[in-house]
């Protein structure tokens, strides 16, 4: 080619072709319109998968509830589980169970989400590698013939067992292989159980009827926090605590090292350091015994620093009302409960208020069960050890000893659901089932028997316990089978009202407990001989506190460690979540320099613990208390504290808290302040409602005296409410319903169990303890807890408040959304409409209750199987959109439709929140503000009623009833 | 530049033109036969023979006026105490009435329905199974069955038209562009463009190919199967459900084929196929693709949509005429609003006052 052609070659290119650039620009645009036009934008295909055989009750979209029991711990408390399309997605409290009565803890609905760990085991472990359950029998079997050919002794260790069907397993398995049974609670009652056997001659936890008791002293019990069975005593309790018109109330004192949610609401309360616990049962005694005439040998004079006064009101209080009294004592010295025991009995309570003959099962465990075991361990004396559902390398005192002598033990098998501290020193592990997966049965209390019902077959190559123990005892059946001939042969003899066993179990099956014929027997007398044995505490030395360690409300014994509700549950008194801290009182914080989150290391002989300071009014003077649950190495991310939303650093100081198992036998630890801090995940940072700089206090949370209460209804309540009405808007019209809510200050003792019911039903995310830092939980319902110091020895005077969205009348919120994404409803619901949210926040700002939550972030659960206990009936929200309590707005739709599909109207009772329905106090009620029957209504109008903030004229449907607490005259 | 806008003109012209086909309004006496459809023909037929309970032809004539309306409101009672209802109950082993939960006004316009249908000549053998259809195929409420030019339908045309402006400006030959670009319209126009020119997400018209070639119109139209004989979830639950292969079952245990055809369905046998190997190791139920899906904060119930007598149709369109499933409505907050603005129809006074349905709660939650 010659140069000249190319050149015109190269001509006529440009000049025909497009650029390269236009080209590019006529693609992209055609692809666009293309795009836009013909391959429209769909939504991922999605599939329909039908039943082949649709069972008779499953019905898609469609919820139902079966009644089973609550596993969480020992208290066996009856559980209402909801179950949509197949999945389990709630616990909520069964109203037929005979303790329990429709409450149900955090705790307890909180499983709901461990159902769903990814944590738990997913096959059966041998020497921790996936095994077949047959190669596990059989190398069980031949780790117990080995311990039998060496000589050497079988031990099995449990928590105290509340199922008759598993302990009868249990027994057949010991018969079979020469075993004994070692019981311990890693919040034992031991002391308690020893007491009575040297008082009245019969080893027992009694049965204690908060409900009968007039006046109730409490040492260091917190019966409604996390002592033995606290739904139930939650339930007795508040039933004497709203005050009628008559005036019955019950009393309260509470005597205790640290301020527990019990303390919180006693009617007096006073600091008392352990050491002088003992000392002050004692001198209640002699007060009691002098007026009592009691004939036998005065208990010595311990030197304590309690305020006579005080024990006198007490032991005033207790004497006036004989029989219907009650002391407890939540002590670990079996002195100070022989003391406990001796008082009880001044009074005449055996078998009024707290029943011997009739006992407690749920707190089993023997002082010294343990520390024999551990030493038999240590001797070599054990040659095969199985342990099942309960953690000894972790959850004790002695769990560095038991750790050391699992190395001599030959062989060493874990019936678990985790590979926990405790299962991955064993040899193999039988992985057990979930509660909500296996059939089981309880006894919590003689006269109740309770039964456990399957919501969901075994997610994973699991077996409950009940099948383990059955296969090694030599007589393998299925659960099912086991259990039902249990109660073939014990309880269907007692109901005489069916005629065949199918229908006794067909309606056993539906209630999920039977309450069954208590035996009527004479009360054992009380042996004057046992009054012995005290002696004054050794004072700590000089620069030392006396140390405190307590299951917390949230974490228990740390077994639901790895539960990111409850990690993030804040503590009703402390108000920290994510993580534990040593509480100081005000006196000791200052003098040793400390302030909230402040690095202080505890020591003493058995360990050293670093942890955050957390000044807390209430604590005893020279005291320092511990929440035990935490700094769990086994138990999974959320117990280690990982971040929840990834691109956030990992916490790395102090991952999920301190195990301070180690030191919580010790009477005193030394301190000392360290250098660094730790912020504190704290829920709420302000304790008073006294406005700082002006000094104005504002009554957000209402309280009064009884004696006040009795003289004008309307005591401690001001009726401020905005007397004009020159609302910017023209007011609502609700035509229908209105709908309302009422708290009852009173009931409410702060348990935080509506928290947990509000985040299971809303689908509320947990955001992990850089962002609780940062003031950004969600939770929709959050109770709120003020400080009122008083003089004197007692207090703080605590009031509790639960805070949900007040949904005004006059809202705020509603305003000043510029998308009209929150708007009124014809019904006075504040809605919120997600879809429609843009995230400007500016609801939030206007919001007098801080009770809206924004995402910051796309919270979702870091264990994608945790997504399964979604609520289908309510929208996850993303990124960037406003949320808040709807009033449960998707339960009263339910409640709607169903009362269309029965052709009838909506009637008191159809709507039950979430939050109402599980709360042990029975301190929720919702209802239509509208009817005037309703109880709502009712308590709407009552004087005793007034709104939060109602200065403001924002109207909102939250009620309050102002909180009575018990207080004489004087103190008024 | 002249040419393109009288193309542009050309092409809005007939979204412009094809204005919203009004809604026409539902008389008294197609909602009677809706009602019947839903209430009643899962056991009875008029002038079709004995299905569960005895045909309707001729019944109103048999029994006085309020007896029959008596019974109709609260059979249970009727049944309990009346001797003729007893006498009834025995003739049809047994089996009683269900309680419809009807007003005396929706029961007086059955029995005029009833009457109506009664009335009617009875039909040709051949044709018997149509004659109700024909009878129900009124024209449906589909406030969005007809053609709406939508804005982002426009939006794309106009970016075709400024599409072909830039290339009149800018290219060399500009025949050959602005000819590439009116044949994009055109193809834009007459694959799916028609169709899909609304909101994007908006599925309207959606009709994917099942796994079984499953006739709602052999099914629901020829056949007369209530729509609740399958979908039974829309009257208990929110969800309406696709039936279980058992079900289906129901017919086919016995139904292999059409109607005067011989040897089995290919269809149907992909239904026999699964029955069959229902507890074996390959056991798998028919994987259905969704036609009708809404967003996840919208929460629709169909039972109380039920509850309140709306017909399937209105809803999902003329199902009983459909081949292949198809989406109907835009199912788009605005046509839910259209019904919800118009007030429950036949809900009685006491709903009425519990309803608000305009709230966003009612939906959004």
């Amino acid at each position: 080619m010659t140069e000249e052609e190319r050149r015109r070659f190269e001509e006529q290119d440009l000049k025909e072709s497009v650029s390269r650039r236009d080209f590019l620009k006529i693609v992209a645009a055609s692809f666009a319109a293309l795009a836009t036009a013909g391959c429209k934008l769909r939504p991922p295909k999605e599939k329909i998968l039908p039943y082949v055989e649709q069972p008779e009750d499953a019905q898609p979209g469609l919820a139902r509830w079966y009644a089973s029991t609550c596993g969480g711990c020992s208290a066996a408390c009856g559980a209402l589980v909801k179950s949509r399309d197949g999945r389990p997605i709630k616990m909520e409290g069964n109203p037929e169970h005979p303790l329990s009565r429709g409450g149900l803890c955090a705790r307890g609905q909180a499983t709901i989400l461990d159902l769903y760990d990814g944590q738990r085991l997913m096959h059966p472990l041998s020497g921790g590698v996936q095994a077949s359950w047959t190669a596990l029998d059989a190398e069980v079997e031949r780790g117990l013939a080995e311990a039998a050919r060496a000589g050497k002794k079988v031990r099995v260790l449990t928590e105290t067992v509340v199922s008759p069907s598993l302990q009868a397993a249990i027994d057949a398995f010991c018969r079979r292989h020469g075993a004994e049974h070692v019981v311990y609670d890693s919040m034992s009652c031991a002391a308690i159980i020893e007491a009575h056997g040297r008082t009245h001659g019969t080893a027992v936890l009694p049965h204690y009827h908060f409900d009968r008791a007039r006046a109730i002293v409490s040492f260091d019990a917190d019966f409604l926090g996390t002592w033995i069975s606290p739904v139930e005593y939650t339930k007795a309790w508040t039933s004497n605590r709203v005050p009628d018109r008559d005036g019955l109330m019950s009393w309260h004192a509470q005597f205790e090292p640290r301020l527990s949610v019990t303390g919180a609401n006693a009617d007096l309360r006073a600091a008392l350091k352990p050491s002088e616990q003992a000392a002050a049962i004692l001198a209640l005694g002699r007060l009691i015994a002098r007026e009592r005439g009691w004939k036998g040998e005065m208990p010595p004079v311990l030197p304590h620093s309690l305020d006579e006064s005080l024990l006198k009101r007490a032991a005033d209080k207790l004497l006036a009302a004989p029989r219907r009294s009650l002391v407890v004592c939540g002590s670990q010295d079996p002195a100070a409960q022989v003391a406990v025991n001796w008082i009880n009995d001044l009074l005449g309570n055996y078998n009024q208020t707290m029943d011997v003959c009739c006992p407690s099962f749920q707190r089993q465990g023997r002082s010294g069960a343990l520390e024999g075991l551990v030493r038999e361990m240590e001797r070599g004396e054990v040659g095969a050890l199985v342990v099942a559902g309960v953690n000894p390398a972790y959850d004790n005192e002695l769990a560095g000893r038991f750790s050391n002598a699992m190395k001599k033990v030959k062989f060493s098998a874990a019936v678990s659901e985790r590979q926990d501290e405790t299962a991955s020193l064993c040899a193999v592990t039988a992985a057990a089932s979930h509660a909500l997966e296996s059939w089981g049965d309880a006894r919590p209390s003689m006269g109740v028997e309770s039964l456990f019902q399957p919501l969901v077959s075994p997610f994973f190559d699991t077996r409950p316990a009940l099948e383990s123990f059955l296969a090694w005892a030599g007589r393998p059946a299925s659960a099912y089978d086991f259990v039902k001939a249990r109660w073939q042969r014990e309880i269907f003899p007692q109901r005489k009202e069916f005629a065949t066993f199918q229908a006794f179990w067909d309606e056993s099956v539906r209630r999920g407990a039977w309450p069954t014929g208590l035996v009527e027997k004479p009360k054992p007398a009380f042996k004057a001989d046992s009054l012995k044995g005290f002696s004054a505490s050794p004072k700590p030395s000089a620069g030392a506190l006396e140390f405190v360690a307590y299951p917390s409300v949230a974490l228990f014994d740390g077994r639901q460690a790895n539960n990111p509700w409850l990690q993030e549950l804040p503590d009703p008194v402390t108000k920290v979540s994510w993580g534990n801290y040593a509480c100081f009182s005000p006196a000791d914080a200052k003098r040793l320099g400390l302030e909230d989150g402040r690095m202080v290391s505890l020591s003493g002989p058995a360990g050293t613990a670093e942890l955050p300071a957390c000044v807390q009014p209430g604590q005893a003077e020279g005291t320092v208390s511990v929440p035990l649950g935490y700094g769990r190495t086994k138990a999974g991310p959320i117990a280690a504290n990982y971040p929840l939303v990834k691109f956030l650093p990992i916490e790395r100081d102090r991952p999920g808290g301190v195990d301070v198992y180690p030191l919580s036998a010790q009477p005193a630890v030394s301190v000392a302040v360290l250098s660094g801090s730790s912020e504190l995940a704290k829920t709420q940072t302000y304790d008073s409602m006294t406005v700082p700089f002006t000094g104005q206090t504002r009554d957000v949370a209402r309280d009064t005296t009884l004696s006040a209460y009795l003289t004008q209804a309307t005591a401690g309540n001001s009726a401020e409410e905005a007397a004009s009405s020159n609302g910017l808007w023209p007011r609502h019209k609700y035509e229908g319903h209105k709908w309302g809510l009422a708290v009852n200050l009173s009931a409410c003792t702060g348990c935080a169990g509506c928290v947990v019911a509000c985040q299971a039903e809303n689908n509320v995310p947990v955001v992990g303890k850089a962002e609780v830092r940062k003031r950004r939980e969600m939770h929709w319902i959050r109770i709120d807890r003020y400080f009122k110091e008083t003089d004197g020895p007692t207090g703080p005077e605590v009031s509790f408040q639960p805070l949900m969205c007040q949904q005004c009348d006059n809202a705020p919120c509603e305003t000043v959304c510029p998308v009209l994404a929150t708007s009124h409803s014809s019904e006075g619901l504040n809605m919120q409409v997600y879809n429609r949210c843009v995230g400007t926040r500016y609801c939030a700002n206007n919001c007098p209750y801080k009770v809206r939550r924004f995402n910051w972030f796309d919270y979702a659960h870091q264990d994608l199987l945790q997504n399964m206990a979604l609520n289908p009936d309510v929208t996850v929200r993303t990124r960037g959109v406003m949320e808040k309590c709807s009033f449960c707005v998707q339960r009263i739709y339910a409640a709607k439709f169903q009362a269309r599909e029965d052709n009838r109207r909506l009637k008191e009772g159809d709507v039950v929140p979430a939050c109402a329905q599980s709360c042990p106090a029975d301190a929720i009620v919702f209802g239509d503000l509208n009817d005037p029957q309703s109880r709502v209504s009712k308590l709407a109008r009552d004087e005793h009623s007034y709104r939060v903030l109602s200065e403001l004229g924002v109207g909102p449907s939250v009620f309050y009833q102002v909180k009575v607490r018990n207080k004489d005259e004087e103190k008024a | 530049m002249k040419t393109l806008l009288i193309a542009g003109i050309l092409a809005a012209g007939p979204l412009v033109l094809s204005a919203a086909a009004q809604p026409k309004s539902v008389t008294p006496f197609q909602q009677h036969a809706a009602l019947f459809l839903m209430k009643c023909a899962k056991c009875h037929t008029i002038g079709g023979g004995r299905r569960v309970g005895p045909d309707l032809r001729g019944a109103v004539d048999r029994h006085p006026h309020d007896w029959l309306i008596g019974f109709i409101m609260d059979p249970d009672k009727y049944l309990d105490s009346d001797p003729v209802a007893k006498s009834l109950l025995a003739d049809n082993d047994g089996v009683r009435m269900e309680n419809t939960h009807l007003t005396r006004e929706q029961v007086e316009g059955l029995l005029q329905f009833i009457k109506a249908a009664s009335d009617a000549p009875l039909p040709a053998p051949r044709t018997q199974s149509e004659a109700p259809t024909e009878a129900l195929a009124f024209k449906v409420r589909m406030p969005n069955e007809g053609m709406h030019p939508s804005i982002p339908g426009i939006v794309v045309l106009l970016l075709i038209l400024a599409l072909a402006a830039f290339l009149w400006q800018v290219g060399e030959r500009r025949g050959s562009a602005v000819a590439v670009v009116l044949a994009l319209a055109a193809a834009y126009w007459s694959f799916g463009g028609r169709r899909y020119y609304h909101l994007l997400g908006n599925e309207q018209g959606y009709s994917p190919r099942q796994p079984i070639a499953f006739s709602h119109a052999l099914h629901a139209g020829t056949l007369q199967i209530s729509c609740l004989y399958c979908h039974s979830g829309a009257q208990r639950s929110d969800v309406a459900g696709v039936p279980a292969l058992n079900v289906c079952m129901n017919c086919h245990r016995s139904v292999h084929q059409l109607a005067g055809e011989s040897g089995t369905s290919p269809e149907i046998a992909k239904v026999l196929a699964a029955w069959d190997g229902r507890d074996g190791p390959k056991a798998r139920t028919i994987p259905w693709v969704r036609v009708h899906h809404l967003p996840d904060f919208v929460h629709f119930s169909h039972r109380v949509h039920v509850a309140n007598n709306i017909q399937c149709q209105e809803c999902h369109g003329p199902v009983q005429k459909m081949t292949q499933m198809r989406q109907a409505a835009s199912l788009s907050m605005g046509w839910c609003i259209d019904c919800h603005r118009e007030g429950p129809g036949a809900a009685p006074a006491h709903w009425k006052r519990v309803g608000g349905p305009l709230d966003c709660s009612a939906c959004h939650w």
